[in-house]
């Protein structure tokens, strides 16, 4: 363990990746010192104005905002909004921070609900193996052929609008890497002579599963979940985007992107004059995606023994 | 050293394990007979690919797909082990019966120290308490003879040499007092010195456990060490099946015959060591009659039409040959002398 944190942090490129997702830790751990919430629901995003185009960095709070947001008893520490507003008046900034737990908490749960019903099918699939292994895998390649971003928006139109459906859908559709890869590994280290070994003490197979296997087995898996975090948080966004994501004014990047819609080109004459709606939200995701491909990245480099010189 | 009145521990009768592949069925195990008694080793003898892994495997029901025991019964303390439920055998194996494996290398997880893997055995089959289990470990592991058993059960397996290994699995087998021992080729991955050393221990921890050892071995120097009694395979089948003297001595099987005199001697002026010609015959494609007449120098017309059956010919020798008389004979003229007295 200690082997792997000098690794990460003698590193260069992961180096770059642990500092960026330490800052988007802290940004996510300080949201509230950051960016003070006006409304009594954190995650919606106030509103500068009732303008319909994006306004500027900087484009101070009108002032039937401040009375709405006066009425409601919160105090006003930021009366500008620093990286403009969004389509609506939405403070991007505000957006952005907030956003930032709901990128971890998209990934991190997609992610880790995803693996942990890859890993029971793919162990399942390769320790028992026979007709068990050939059902299992069939599911899976069904899964594997459907088109993973149409399948998840068809299923969150079916579930209706909410953050809480679009992770429904990935999970549904993103289980089936895992399931791969870990059967993969189960299946190689089955063979080793220490299972039988186990078997012949008379341990369960769900210890040997549990105990014996993954712990042997885990690791690409953990690699490509790592990897995978930054592509959930893309398709959580891209769904947001689409319009089926998050409900309207949730503190969501994709949401935040999806406000831009309308205004990418800029307006006649003046080509990017709205740069600043689809530029911010834009930094954010690539850097959050950035971050944990780079960590993912030397995660594998240093847990695949082929690359360790183990083997 | 035929032991004669005691208790018989386990009784395999008419063992047929089939491996059903693509190309065919495989008869591994085409109808195996034996018997192990308290307290006494017995030993399976063959090549490689003769059956005698998969009879033990087949007693403890740790086959996998595709082979698959089709007919026969293995009593162990009066019930047949192959009617258990894998529920009922998972009680039994590690705990009644339990397994040494060929590889101290990788038989250990290499994930877990060596104290773990130990007290595992008897967490589950005796729901004994981590310290309490830790402690037995230790005495296991000192009656394994490793020294500092105290430290050595928090290492793991790669910061062990072979031969320690070997005894930290064979503490693992012993952990709860197993009645029978099967032992899978224990130290073919050992160097000689080594070797040794495994089998005196071995040996004086069967009679300090009073427990029965099924050891299965390709090597005769190993089984002459240890075995009171001989059971040879060859293509699936006992050929020859007696106390080890006899074997060495008066041999009456024609491979066990060729076995013996490819054993290089120092005892006597041979130019050229014999070998017995041919291998294995591809399981597939078992040759009529005695499946061993193609390398059979003894072999007539009739070892090619009609296979022989397992006769006692002697006082409990039982030998698999229509010319056991001429083997004999042959084997009277070298005269085994001296060397290979098993035992004694």
């Amino acid at each position: 363990m200690n082997r792997i944190i000098k690794k990460l942090l003698s590193n260069t490129t992961s180096l770059i990746g642990l500092i960026l997702l330490f800052v988007f830790i802290l940004i996510a751990v300080f949201a509230p010192t950051i960016a003070p919430p006006l409304f009594p629901d954190p995650y919606q995003v106030p509103r500068m104005s009732w303008d319909v185009e994006p306004q500027p960095p900087g484009f101070p709070m009108a002032d039937d905002m401040r009375f709405i947001y006066e009425s409601l008893g919160k105090p006003i520490t930021r009366d500008k909004a620093i990286f403009g507003t969004a389509q609506g008046g939405y403070d991007i900034f505000y957006g952005l921070i907030w956003g930032t737990r709901t990128a971890f908490y998209i990934g991190i749960v997609t992610v880790t609900l995803s693996m942990l019903i890859g890993i029971v099918l793919g162990s399942i699939a390769a320790y028992f193996g026979g007709w068990l292994d050939e059902f299992l895998m069939r599911i899976t390649d069904i899964f594997l052929s459907i088109p993973f971003l149409v399948a998840a928006m068809v299923l969150t139109t079916i579930l209706g609008r909410g953050l809480d459906k679009v992770m429904i859908a990935l999970v549904f559709f993103g289980w089936m890497g895992y399931a791969r890869v870990i059967r993969g590994s189960i299946l190689c280290a089955k063979e080793d002579a220490y299972v039988m070994a186990a078997r012949a003490l008379g341990v369960k197979d769900f210890n040997i599963i549990t105990r014996h296997l993954l712990p042997n087995t885990i690791f690409p898996v953990l690699v490509q979940a790592s990897m995978n975090i930054g592509s959930m948080v893309i398709t959580a966004a891209a769904l947001s985007f689409l319009g089926v994501g998050a409900p309207m004014g949730y503190a969501d990047w994709g949401q935040m992107v999806s406000f831009a819609r309308n205004w990418i080109i800029g307006s006649p004459g003046k080509a990017g004059e709205y740069w600043y709606a689809v530029f911010f939200p834009g930094v954010f995701i690539v850097l959050f995606v950035l971050a944990w491909n780079l960590v993912g990245d030397t995660m594998r480099d240093i847990l695949d023994p082929r690359l360790r010189g183990e083997l | 050293m035929v032991i004669n009145n005691q208790q018989k521990i386990l009784e395999v009768k008419d063992l047929k394990t089939y491996f059903f592949t693509e190309n065919g069925i495989v008869k591994a195990v085409d109808g195996v007979d034996f018997e192990v008694y308290q307290g006494e080793t017995l030993g399976l003898v063959g090549e490689s690919g003769c059956g005698k892994s998969v009879t033990a495997f087949s007693i403890v029901k740790l086959l996998d797909y595709p082979g698959k025991t089709v007919d026969g019964q293995a009593f162990f303390k009066g019930e047949d082990l192959l009617k258990k439920s894998e529920k009922e055998m998972r009680k039994i194996r590690g705990k009644e019966i339990s397994m040494i494996f060929q590889e101290p290398m990788t038989s250990l997880n290499p994930v877990f120290t060596i104290g773990f893997q130990i007290t595992e055995a008897l967490e589950v089959h005796y729901k004994m308490n981590k310290i309490k289990a830790r402690e037995r470990a230790i005495r296991l592991l000192e009656k394994v003879g490793i020294p500092i058993p105290g430290q050595r059960i928090n290492e793991y397996s790669h910061q062990l040499s072979g031969g320690m290994r070997q005894r930290a699995m064979i503490a693992m087998a012993l952990a709860c007092d197993p009645v029978l021992l099967i032992a899978d080729e224990p130290t073919t991955s050992l160097d000689v010195t080594i070797q040794a050393q495994i089998l005196e221990l071995m040996k004086s921890l069967l009679k300090q456990f009073n427990s029965s050892l099924i050891m299965i071995t390709h090597d005769l120097g190993v089984i002459a060490e240890i075995a009171d009694r001989i059971a040879v395979m060859y293509a699936g089948k006992i050929v020859e099946y007696t106390d080890t003297r006899s074997i060495f001595y008066s041999p009456l099987h024609p491979y066990t015959f060729g076995l013996l005199t490819s054993i290089p001697r120092l005892d006597m002026e041979i130019e050229k060591l014999e070998s017995i010609p041919g291998a294995v015959p591809d399981p597939l494609h078992f040759p009529e009659g005695c499946k061993f007449h193609p390398r059979c120098t003894f072999a007539t017309e009739k070892c090619r039409k009609q296979e022989p059956v397992l006769m006692e010919v002697e006082e409990k020798h039982l030998v698999r040959c229509w010319h056991f008389e001429k083997v004999k004979q042959e084997a009277r003229k070298i005269a085994f002398t001296g060397r290979l007295t098993a035992g004694e």
